[in-house]
């Protein structure tokens, strides 16, 4: 039951935020923040928890809900929570609070409905990370778009209406894709047992092989894809953050570009096994595409939040090369990527709103010399920076370096070209730093630097992420059950070779 | 003796209701009067179907069939015209240069018309069911005929309407010809076919297309949907389509009823090109009321899929799919009607004009939002559930081309339904251009709204409910 109050505190938050913004512009933040910590204390103990072991299927749950929800269709309720949802669950209520905050001085119009869609987007995203039903999720991944739409396109930048419809339109039209191998999926289970159901551990239970196996299981791949992005279905991303308001990108790049890596955790590769092993080569090949595509045109851009919206398609490639090697080492790299891109990035991404607010544009040719205006926020920037590029002792180093490491032992030539794949990432890193900080101010600017709610919150990411860097031993031993989830026995038989680390 | 018309229940009403109507207006004009007496024929009506679906008494058995499925569809039909006629009676306020008593008179008459049609079993009541549905309906898209456009769109309806009719009588007489019978049982069971029948069948089968409006028989409908007032348009786009897929369900599931390879091959062209082309033209439209007049064209091109689904899953989907179509398309109207008034020279129905809605009046851009996700087939709305069955039913019976298309002409619909959503949503541009501008919602207007917004999101979350509903009647 706790997990439904999981989605009920959020969705009744943002309820609550809309109409008490006619109050007082400074009621919806308020409401939001402690719906939002509210989640996080209901979230915490369940770390600690065991699901009773008769509700549950195979696998190291800490907690579960099931209750029938269109049982004409043999469509549940069913909600699951275990170490790797825990993980992105947090992330998500985290980063949730943050973009209250980053939101506070940012968002004076319509503040009640902002905070609304905030949390239904963020209730979205929860929902997604729980539901094992599989319409359930489709549900949830749905849900998740629409209040996002809202935030990009009544609150984003100069154009945010073509931006916001054509990050609907991908992600709305792939997921279209994946309702089809949904249903084809189910009703060919209902074929071969005779019931019907979404039930993900039913549905795993019957894996669809040959050619028809290989197409539902693309419906769910291309999904993923779009919303990971990979090359070359990437083209709404870059678009979609520079339009967004800060929260929106946040959110956006630092939740629900996790739930495509979940998703293909979770979906894309447990219930299509040896589809999915088909489909490695070419998922790992659009991996290390994507790492240098990203790279290189982060490289070339002259919008500080176009070079930091490319360059997570650039880590979104590892992500991707991790998950398809299939390989223990390389899926642990893989949750702490996907973590440590959410700290880094959002507080990339509330670095460049701070300086878009300040400056009134996003050109680095016009910034410069920022570092004497502005120490505070250049040195929390670059040390973002720093931190997305990969830097020792960093949250994303480790994330990259067992990414590679394991994807080493499965699929060496990707392992090495996606580790080439690290000089660009520097290269535009080390650009973005000295175009935007140092060198000689075109101009005289004076403006206030990073006030105390803002090195705050950038104290707080940044703590993580070095926490991350150099004990990320936590994480993992959560994640490592979760991890384990996704390889039932059952499944792990009718594989060719589970490859493990070595 | 009330046994024996017990099964008939709700279509007596409707006919004593015409006449109790009439006899009021003749007595004394009073508008209120009229629409007081219409709502009450309509609500007991209504509340006579549980009742009548009891009932066992072959009541005119030659001409009618009151079973529990078309009763269903009736029962639709009737809560579908009473909230038009909520929504006209707030929408001919007074002032305008023409009696406004009529209105509901040929509400109910067209109402009558449509239960007729969906209950008929003979070709002779489906006959005079769609032509009283059809003449009195032309009566309520010309009813302000002060208005240039409601004028024309009404004659242009008169002579497509006119024109399918014969279209359908001489499919009518081809029938009788070859079989010898006007009952739609025994010509269904006839089985053998012979190129007369099929001729008959292509007939009728035109005049359904141009009832449901489905490509290439849709060129009427943008034309009549704008020029028509608000509340007719809604009235249009629904009651027509409940009643003639009503029969068309009941026909298919007459034993006998098999869908030749040619017949498949015509309606599933018809799909596709209805889902496409709907999307497509709709692209292009400034007018609400024209879009979705392309948009309905499109759906009833997913209503097709199910159809040829041919399956109980399929046609579980039909029915929802009509139920939900119901719901939001009255829903789209009803919000251009509340913000319309029949003594101005056109409806807000631009989509310019709907700029700012959502910082002005919040609830109304909240209704429109949930009824055009509802018809984008995205959560938590209702179409979403709906979108799901059909295509449920065509992954099931294995249409790949017609779910492939309706995956396509989906994603191409986004983009207009996304458009009026990002219109609403953007900053009035000056305090003067309020959609609607001072215009005041009545109650019943607020009531109305309510009850679409609460079902769209109600069933949405829950279908369930509504699916256990109409399994209980459409078995």
């Amino acid at each position: 039951m706790i997990l439904v109050w999981l989605l009920v505190v959020p969705f009744l938050g943002g309820l609550l935020a809309w109409p008490s913004g006619r109050v007082h512009p400074v009621l919806p933040r308020v409401i939001s923040f402690a719906a939002l910590l509210l989640e996080l204390g209901l979230l915490l103990p369940l770390l600690h928890g065991t699901a009773p072991a008769s509700l549950i299927a195979p696998g190291h749950w800490l907690a579960t809900f099931n209750a029938p929800w269109i049982p004409a269709f043999g469509i549940s309720f069913r909600l699951d929570l275990d170490g790797l949802s825990w993980l992105l669950i947090v992330l998500t209520v985290v980063i949730g609070l943050f973009s209250v905050v980053v939101s506070w001085r940012e968002i004076d119009e319509n503040v009640g409905f902002f905070h609304a869609n905030l949390m239904w987007s963020l209730a979205g995203s929860i929902g997604v990370f729980l539901a094992l039903d599989l319409f359930l999720f489709f549900f949830f991944w749905e849900v998740m778009l629409v209040p996002m739409y809202f935030v990009i396109a009544i609150w984003g930048h100069e154009n945010r209406r073509r931006a916001a419809i054509k990050f609907f339109l991908f992600t709305q039209g792939s997921g279209l894709l994946m309702l089809l191998s949904i249903l084809a999926l189910a009703f060919l289970h209902d074929q071969q047992t005779g019931t019907l159901t979404f039930d993900y551990f039913k549905l795993l239970e019957n894996q669809p092989t040959g050619t028809f196996g290989y197409l539902i299981m693309l419906g769910f791949f291309i999904a993923f894809l779009v919303k990971l992005p990979s090359f070359p279905v990437h083209t709404w991303l870059p678009e979609t953050h520079t339009e967004a308001p800060t929260a929106g990108s946040v959110i956006l790049a630092s939740i629900l570009l996790k739930t495509a890596a979940y998703g293909l955790l979770r979906f894309a590769v447990p219930l299509f096994v040896a589809a999915s092993h088909q489909i490695a080569p070419i998922a790992m090949g659009l991996g290390v595409i994507s790492i240098f595509y990203g790279a290189i045109l982060a490289y070339g851009q002259n919008d500080l939040k176009k070079l930091v919206a490319y360059s997570s398609i650039s880590h979104m490639g590892f992500v991707l090369v991790g998950i398809y090697t299939f390989n223990a080492i390389a899926w642990q790299g893989v949750v702490i990527l996907m973590i440590a891109h959410g700290i880094s990035t959002g507080a990339l991404f509330i670095t460049v709103g701070s300086i878009q607010k300040r400056l009134h544009t996003r050109d680095l040719g016009q910034m410069g010399g920022l570092w004497t205006d502005l120490p505070r926020l250049s040195s929390f920037g670059a040390f973002f920076i720093l931190a997305s590029m990969g830097l020792p002792g960093l949250g994303n180093f480790v994330g990259e370096f067992l990414i590679l490491r394991g994807a080493y032992a499965v699929a060496p030539t990707a392992a090495i070209i996606a580790a080439i794949g690290l000089i660009p990432a520097a290269l535009y890193s080390l650009i973005a730093i000295q175009r935007a900080f140092h060198g000689e101010a075109s101009t005289t600017r004076s403006f206030p630097d990073f006030g105390l709610r803002e090195t705050a919150m950038m104290l707080a990411l940044g703590a993580a992420i070095i926490a991350l860097g150099i004990y990320p031993q936590p994480v993992l031993n959560v994640a490592a059950p979760g991890l384990a989830n996704l390889t039932p026995t059952n499944t792990t038989a009718a594989l060719p070779v589970m490859r493990t680390g070595t | 003796m009330i046994a024996t018309i017990q099964p008939a229940a709700p279509l007596l009403i409707l006919a004593l209701t015409v006449t109790i109507l009439l006899a009021a207006i003749a007595i004394k004009r009073s508008f209120a009067g009229s629409v007081a007496i219409t709502a009450l024929g309509l609500i007991a009506a209504v509340a006579s179907i549980p009742w009548a679906m009891h009932g066992n008494s072959p009541f005119m058995a030659s001409l009618f069939s009151f079973t529990p499925d078309s009763l269903g569809f009736a029962g639709l039909t009737l809560l579908a015209a009473l909230v038009t006629l909520v929504l006209a009676a707030d929408y001919l306020a007074p002032g305008i240069p023409v009696p406004r008593e009529e209105y509901p008179l040929l509400l109910l008459l067209s109402t009558l018309g449509a239960v007729a049609l969906i209950t008929s079993a003979s070709f002779i009541t489906l006959f005079l069911g769609m032509e009283t549905m059809s003449l009195a309906m032309i009566g309520m898209i010309a009813y302000p005929r002060f208005r240039p456009g409601a004028e024309e769109a009404g004659l242009k309806y008169l002579v497509l309407s006119g024109m399918s009719s014969a279209i359908v009588l001489f499919g009518i007489g081809l029938v009788e010809l070859a079989t010898g019978h006007l009952q739609l049982a025994t010509a269904v069971a006839t089985g053998t076919v012979s190129p007369i029948l099929l001729a008959a069948l292509a007939l009728i089968g035109v005049g359904a297309g141009f009832k449901l409006a489905v490509v290439p028989f849709h060129i009427w409908v943008p034309d009549v949907y704008a020029g028509a007032p608000a509340p007719t348009a809604g009235f249009v786009a629904v009651i027509p389509k409940i009643a003639v897929l009503a029969v068309i369900v009941r026909v298919m599931a007459m034993p006998g009823a098999t869908l030749s390879p040619a017949t498949v091959t015509a309606i599933s062209s018809v799909a596709i090109l209805s889902m496409l082309i709907g999307n497509l033209l709709a692209l292009m439209q400034e007018n609400i009321k024209r879009i979705m007049g392309y948009s309905s064209i499109a759906h009833l091109g997913y209503v097709l899929v199910a159809l040829l689904a041919a399956s109980a899953i399929g046609r579980a989907g039909v029915v929802f799919y009509l139920v939900t179509y119901t719901i939001t398309v009255i829903g789209a109207f009803a919000v251009i009607g509340v913000l319309s008034r029949a003594a101005a020279a056109r409806d807000l129905d631009q989509v310019a004009e709907f700029q700012g809605l959502f910082w002005e009046r919040p609830f109304l851009a909240t209704i429109m939002t949930l009824v055009l996700l509802s018809l984008a087939g995205i959560p938590p709305a209702i179409g979403f559930i709906a979108k799901m069955y059909i295509m449920a039913a065509g992954v099931n019976a294995d249409l790949r081309i017609l779910t492939g298309t309706l995956v396509v002409s989906s994603i191409i619909g986004l983009f207009y339904y996304l458009r009026i959503i990002l219109v609403m949503s953007q900053k009035p541009l000056e305090r003067a251009a309020i959609p609607g501008g001072t215009l005041a919602i009545p109650m019943t207007g607020w009531l109305a709204m309510s009850a679409v917004g609460a079902l769209i999101v109600g069933f949405g979350i829950d279908p369930e409910s509504l699916i256990a509903m109409l399994k209980l009647v459409f078995g």
